[in-house]
C-alpha cells in the first residue's frame, strides 16, 4: 500500500510522543519514585514503534522496540532508576527522535550499534521474570469431571499456516475455539511452551465434546491459519481431514505470474507519475487503489515463490559424505538455518556455487585426519554451512575448520602472474578473494599444492554477482576457511533509492543501503591516500558517481548527498547530485554489452517510463 | 447495510489508517476511542459490530477494555491490533474474549481476512 500520505501524519505524531517523553524524562528525573513516568514512556515509544514498523521505517522501528524493552523491564520493578539509566533513556530518546525525522526524508537508517547494545544490556539487567502463561488448560492427563463425560473424546491434531504469524496466540484461538464446544485436556506441546520463538505451529489436545467431527472442523478452522485438522493420535499417520489446502502449481507458471506483476508494477508506478501531475480526485482514488491492490498482489506472488533454503541444504550431506569416502577423510557436515526462505529463482541459482565451495572445502580445505592429528585437531573435519536472514537479503555462511588458505604463497603467485603490485606485502581478506576470483588464477594443481583453494571460485564469485548478491572470505592459516554468500530474498522486485549524477538516475538497491548522509568537505579526510568521509567516527572511503560515470575527475562539491553502502562489514560513501526517492523497480534481465563499466549490475524502467541503470553495490565498496 | 465499527487505538495515525482500509473494504466506522475507557464508554453507546482494539492504551488499556465490554456482552466481535513481540499480551486478550489479532505492521488484505473471520 502506498504509504506516502501517512508519512505527514507519521511524522507530527512521533514528534509529539517524543516531546512528551522528554517532559516524562525530566519528571522522572526529579520525582524518581514516580511511576507514572515510566508507564507514559512506555506507550509513547510503543505506539511510534507500532506506527514506524506499518510505515516500512526498520531503523525507527529496531530502535522503539530495544528501548520498549528496557522501559518494560523497568515498569515491572519498583526500585528507581539509577542516573546512568535516565542518562541512556535521554539519549535513546535523542536518537529515536533523529531517527524518525530521517525516516521520513528517505534515510531511515539501523539505529547506532553502541546505543542498541547499552540499551539490550540495560534492559536484560532490569528483567524481572514475571512470565506469563499461555492458558488454564493443564499440560497433560485429564482434568477432573471429564471421567463423568460420556460421549467422544476426540485426540484432534492441529498444524498452522507456515507463514501463520504469532503462532502461539494464533495455536491459543484454536484452543478457545475448541473450549467452545466442550473440555480440552492433554495439550501438547503444553501450554507454557507454546509462546517459545520455536514452537512450529504443530500442536494437539484431546477434545471431549458432543459436537459432530464437521462442527469442530468449522469451528477450529474459523480461528484462522489453520493449515490441517486430524482426528488421530500424535504420531500416527493418515490424510489430513477437510479438504486439502495446497495445489501443485507448475514454476513455469509462477515464473509467468511474476513477469506479469512487474510489469503491473512498471504500469503502476507510471500511473502513479501521471495521476501526480492531475488535478482529477477521483483519478487519483482510483488510482491509489490500484497501487494497494498491485502492493497486495506483488506481496502474495513473491510470498507464493518462497521456498525454505532446506530443499537445496538437504542434499549436500550425502555428497559431503561421498566426498569424504572418496578422498580418505573423516568430515561431518552440518546445515543449519533450513528454514529461512528465499526466492525460487535465487534457490535455485545458488545450489550449484554453494556445491562448488563445499567440495573445495571437503577436498582442499579439511586435512587427511594424520595431518589433523598431528597439528591438534580432532580426526575428524567439520564443514558448517548455516542459512540466516540479514534485512534484506540471505546470508549464507560456508565454514571449515581445515588448513585455511596461506596467502604467503598465494601472494607469490599472485606476483609473479602480476595480479598484484610488486611492493605488496600482505593479502587482506578482500584482496585474497580478488585474486583467488581471476579467471586466470584458478589453476587446481598450483593451488591445490599450497593447500589453498581457488578451484573455480571464479565460476562462484560470477555467478554470486548475477544474482545480485556479494561474497567474502575469510581465511586463517591452520584454522579453517569461511566463505560468506549474500543474496537478496528475491530477484524479480527490490525496492531501490533513485540517485541522480551528472544528469542521469541510477537505482541503488535499498538492501544494501545503510543510510544517507551529507557530504560535507569538513567531514572529510583520507584513507591510504583515498578520499574518505567521517561518519560518526567511522572512516568511510568515498566514490563520486559523477567521477565514475563520466570518467573524469571533477573537483567535489561543497555539500552534495551522500549514500552510504554498507555489505557485511564494508562500506563506501557513494556521493551523488540528487536523491529522488525510493521505487519499486523491475529488475531486468541483463546481458551487460561488451564495455560496461563493472558497477552496473543491471537495468530497469522507472515509474516515468525512463530507463535506468542499476549499481552493483558490490563492484563500489 | 454495512457493518459498524469502533475503531480503538491511542494513534491518529493508527486509527486513520485502520479506518481507511475498512472504509474502502465498504465498513463504517462509527466511532473512534483513544483510551481504554472511552472504548467502553462507545461501545456501550454505539453497539458496534465489530471493535479494533489496540493494546497499549493510557486509561485502561485494550486487554482491560476486553475484560470490561465482555462481562456485558459475551459475544462482542473484538479484533487485537498487536505488535511484534506482544504474543503473551494478544494470549491474554484471547482469554479475555478477544475473537481475534492482526499482527502490525497492518497489510490491509490481513486485516480484512481476521475481520471476516471474526464477523463470519
Amino acid at each position: 500500500m502506498d504509504l506516502s500520505k501517512y508519512a505527514a501524519l507519521f511524522l507530527a505524531e512521533s514528534r509529539e510522543h517524543l516531546t512528551a517523553c522528554n517532559q516524562l524524562l525530566l519528571e522522572w528525573e526529579r520525582e524518581p519514585a514516580a511511576t507514572r513516568p515510566v508507564g507514559g514512556l512506555f506507550r509513547a515509544i510503543h505506539t511510534i514503534k507500532g506506527m514506524g514498523a506499518t510505515m516500512g521505517y526498520a531503523g525507527v522501528a529496531d530502535l522503539a522496540h530495544r528501548l520498549e524493552n528496557l522501559l518494560d523491564a523497568l515498569r515491572q520493578r519498583t526500585v528507581a532508576p539509577d542516573p546512568a539509566v535516565l542518562q541512556l533513556l535521554f539519549r535513546s530518546v535523542d536518537a529515536l527522535a533523529a531517527s524518525v525525522e530521517g525516516a521520513v526524508v528517505g534515510a531511515d537508517s539501523p539505529p547506532d550499534e553502541t546505543l542498541t547494545a547499552d540499551l539490550d544490556v540495560a534492559a536484560a539487567g532490569a528483567a524481572f521474570e514475571t512470565p506469563r502463561r499461555l492458558s488454564a488448560v493443564p499440560d497433560t492427563g485429564e482434568i477432573a469431571g471429564v471421567t463423568a463425560w460420556e460421549g467422544p473424546v476426540r485426540p484432534i491434531q492441529v498444524a498452522l499456516h507456515r507463514d501463520a504469524v504469532m503462532r502461539g496466540a494464533r495455536a491459543a484461538l484454536v484452543v478457545r475455539r475448541a473450549e467452545s464446544l466442550g473440555v480440552v485436556s492433554a495439550l501438547q506441546p503444553p501450554a507454557s511452551q507454546l509462546d517459545n520463538h520455536d514452537f512450529n505451529g504443530r500442536f494437539s489436545f484431546r477434545l471431549a465434546s458432543g459436537a459432530s467431527e464437521e462442527q469442530v472442523l468449522v469451528a477450529l478452522r474459523g480461528a484462522g491459519h489453520v493449515d490441517s485438522i486430524r482426528f488421530e493420535e500424535n504420531g500416527t499417520g493418515g490424510a489430513p481431514a477437510g479438504q486439502a489446502r495446497q495445489i501443485r502449481v507448475d514454476l513455469g507458471r509462477l515464473d509467468a505470474l511474476m513477469k506479469q506483476v512487474g510489469e503491473l508494477v512498471v504500469a503502476k508506478n507510471r500511473l502513479g507519475v501521471l495521476v501526480a501531475g492531475s488535478a482529477d480526485r477521483e483519478l487519483a482514488e482510483v488510482s491509489d487503489r490500484i497501487a494497494r491492490l498491485v502492493s497486495g498482489m506483488q506481496a502474495e506472488v513473491l510470498a507464493a515463490r518462497m521456498t525454505p533454503v532446506g530443499q537445496v541444504l538437504e542434499r549436500f550431506p550425502r555428497v559431503v559424505r561421498d566426498l569424504a569416502r572418496d578422498l580418505d577423510k573423516r568430515i561431518r557436515f552440518d546445515a543449519e538455518g533450513d528454514e529461512i526462505e528465499l526466492d525460487r529463482s535465487v534457490l535455485d541459482e545458488i545450489g550449484q556455487p554453494l556445491l562448488h565451495l563445499i567440495r573445495n572445502a571437503a577436498d582442499h580445505g579439511i586435512e587427511p585426519p594424520d595431518q589433523r592429528v598431528a597439528a591438534g585437531k580432532p580426526e575428524e573435519g567439520r564443514i558448517l554451512l548455516s542459512a540466516s536472514r540479514e534485512r534484506n537479503y540471505v546470508a549464507l555462511r560456508l565454514s571449515d575448520d581445515g588448513r585455511g588458505i596461506d596467502r604467503d604463497v598465494i601472494l607469490a603467485k599472485a606476483r609473479r602472474e602480476g595480479l598484484v603490485d610488486g611492493g605488496a606485502e600482505t593479502l587482506s581478506d578482500d584482496l585474497l578473494l580478488r585474486v583467488l576470483a581471476r579467471p586466470g588464477f584458478s589453476t587446481a594443481e598450483a593451488v591445490s599444492d599450497v593447500s589453498g583453494r581457488g578451484v573455480g571460485v571464479d565460476v562462484v564469485v560470477t555467478r554470486v554477482r548475477a544474482l545480485g548478491g556479494t561474497i567474502e572470505v575469510r581465511s586463517e592459516l591452520g584454522r579453517g576457511t569461511t566463505f560468506t554468500i549474500r543474496v537478496p530474498l528475491t530477484l524479480a522486485i527490490v525496492r531501490a533509492l533513485l540517485a541522480s549524477a551528472a544528469g542521469e538516475c541510477y537505482a541503488v538497491p535499498l538492501a544494501y543501503v545503510a543510510e544517507t548522509v551529507e557530504f560535507d568537505p569538513r567531514s572529510v579526510t583520507a584513507v591510504q591516500d583515498r578520499e574518505a568521509l567521517l561518519v560518526r567516527d567511522k572512516v568511510i572511503p568515498t566514490v563520486h558517481l559523477r567521477e565514475l560515470v563520466r570518467n573524469q575527475p571533477r573537483p567535489a562539491p561543497p555539500r552534495a548527498p551522500t549514500v552510504i553502502l554498507e555489505i557485511g562489514d564494508r562500506r563506501a560513501a557513494l556521493v551523488v547530485d540528487a536523491l529522488m526517492g525510493q521505487q519499486d523497480i523491475v529488475v531486468e534481465p541483463f546481458d551487460a554489452p561488451r564495455g560496461m563499466p563493472p558497477f552496473v549490475g543491471g537495468a530497469t524502467i522507472l515509474a516515468d517510463g525512463s530507463p535506468a541503470l542499476i549499481l552493483d553495490a558490490a563492484a563500489l565498496v | 447495510m454495512s457493518h459498524t465499527v469502533l475503531v480503538c487505538d491511542d494513534a491518529i495515525f493508527m486509527r486513520t489508517m485502520i479506518t481507511d482500509i475498512l472504509t474502502q473494504a465498504g465498513f463504517e466506522v462509527v466511532g473512534e476511542a483513544e483510551s481504554g475507557v472511552q472504548a467502553v464508554d462507545k461501545y456501550r453507546q454505539l453497539k458496534p459490530d465489530l471493535v479494533t482494539m489496540d493494546i497499549v492504551m493510557p486509561d485502561m488499556g485494550g486487554i482491560e477494555a476486553v475484560r470490561e465490554i465482555c462481562k456485558t456482552d459475551p459475544d462482542a466481535k473484538i479484533l487485537m491490533c498487536s505488535a511484534m513481540g506482544q504474543q503473551a499480551l494478544v494470549v491474554e486478550a484471547i482469554q479475555a474474549g478477544a475473537k481475534d489479532f492482526v499482527v502490525k505492521p497492518f497489510q490491509p488484505s490481513r486485516v480484512l481476512e481476521a475481520v471476516q473471520r471474526v464477523l463470519g
